[in-house]
């Protein structure tokens, strides 16, 4: 069991401070059976290290070959994962699907009652002369237009009273043109006498 | 004229960009390195060479996610335990990876005479590392054959810095009594 302040295989794999390793050193220097402890570890690392490295039979070498690439789009994908980007493509993402959610899920809301709660809001702060005024003023504006229609209606009427009238004074006036016409015929038809044929019959 | 070493960062860029000659360059620093770790977790060499392959082409189609480029070695290291592992499950289902036997290509070796030559020591540490279990083995050739911190060994073999630990610290321990009769003959 070693007396050093520190492990000496962490000493001896040079896994130790600078200042752990002047303890270890000077402790070392000191105590016999520590510095054997550590003449064994050198020596073993030693004998270990006569075992070199081997060539490797054949050189590894790659070639430029299409099937060995990735293709772009994982090069593109992977380049963008890699980056710092994604918390930002993963927030943005997030919002726009909780965002499309609420626009789902939420209930619709009625928007003639919101329309009607502002006149009612307004009236609430009218006084009642305001309101008076605001009533004739409306009871006014609809006599005036219905006087106008009546007006209108009866000058329409009117108009057309006197259509008829200029229509059947016509007619009248073709009336008694044909009846003049008639008597004129029956007058001449007179003058001239019976047809010819009813003349030899009667002899 | 000043001359620039081309970094491992910079080849790691161009390579992610598609350059395949950048990515070959990079190969070639580390195919080594890379295929004697996997001869130690192992045991054999096509197996190493194999996987060694199958590791760079993971590596390169998969260089886009590697965000620090001073994380490519624990990096690679983590596909090729990744590898190695994926291989032995295939081979053994049924079992537990910890408990499968070590590999008898460089096994059963018996060491003759009165000295101890260099091939010799050498298949004598050989065959003391496989009588480790692949964990243990695994830690060590991270960290005495690879070099690493212990921090990116945790990241490599995805545990704790603790159990790194306690892996590599048994099998020092072990190395140390088995290896203790050829060092007592001399190591040079």
């Amino acid at each position: 069991m070693s007396c050093s302040p520190f492990d000496l295989k962490d000493y001896f794999f040079e896994e130790l401070g600078g200042a752990e390793r002047k303890e270890v050193e000077a402790h070392v220097h000191a105590c016999k059976a520590c510095r054997e402890e550590l003449s064994r570890l050198r020596l073993t690392g030693t004998t270990l290290l006569s075992l070199r490295e081997e060539e490797i039979p054949r050189r590894i070498a790659f070639v430029s070959d299409p099937i060995f690439e990735p293709s772009p789009w994982r090069r593109w994908w992977t380049g963008f994962w890699n980056t710092p980007a994604r918390l930002g493509f993963g927030a943005a993402a997030l919002l726009s699907a909780a965002l499309v959610v609420f626009a789902l899920a939420r209930p619709v809301t009625v928007q003639p009652a919101r329309l009607s709660q502002a006149p009612a809001a307004q009236a609430a702060t009218l006084s009642d002369a305001a309101i008076q005024a605001r009533i004739d003023q409306a009871a006014d504006r609809a006599v005036a237009e219905r006087t106008r229609q009546l007006v209108s209606e009866v000058a329409a009427e009117r108009r057309e009273v006197a259509a008829d009238r200029q229509r059947l004074l016509l007619v009248a006036a073709e009336l008694d043109f044909s009846d003049r016409r008639e008597q004129a015929r029956t007058v001449a038809a007179l003058e001239y006498g019976p047809p010819r044929q009813a003349t030899k019959e009667a002899k | 004229m000043i001359f620039r070493a081309v970094e491992d960062g910079d080849l790691i860029r161009q390579a992610a960009r598609g350059n395949v000659e950048a990515f070959n360059l990079l190969v070639s620093r580390w195919e080594k390195r890379v295929y004697n770790y996997l001869l130690r977790l192992t045991a054999n060499r096509e197996d190493a060479l194999d996987l060694t392959q199958d590791v760079f082409l993971k590596a390169y189609q998969n260089l886009r996610k590697l965000d620090d480029g001073a994380r490519f070695a624990p990096w690679l290291y983590r596909i090729a335990h990744n590898e190695a592992y994926s291989m032995f499950r295939k081979r053994r289902p049924e079992s537990d990876v910890a408990d499968l036997p070590p590999a008898a290509t460089e096994t059963g070796i018996t060491l003759g005479g009165s000295s101890v030559f260099p091939i010799e020591l050498s298949l004598a540490v050989a065959s003391a590392l496989q009588r480790l279990s692949p964990e243990q083995r695994e830690a060590v050739a991270l960290k005495i054959y690879q070099g690493f911190k212990f921090e990116e060994m945790a990241e490599i073999l995805s545990c704790p810095v603790s159990t790194v630990k306690s892996r590599l610290y048994t099998a020092l321990e072990l190395l140390k009594i088995e290896l203790a009769p050829i060092e007592a003959r001399g190591v040079s």
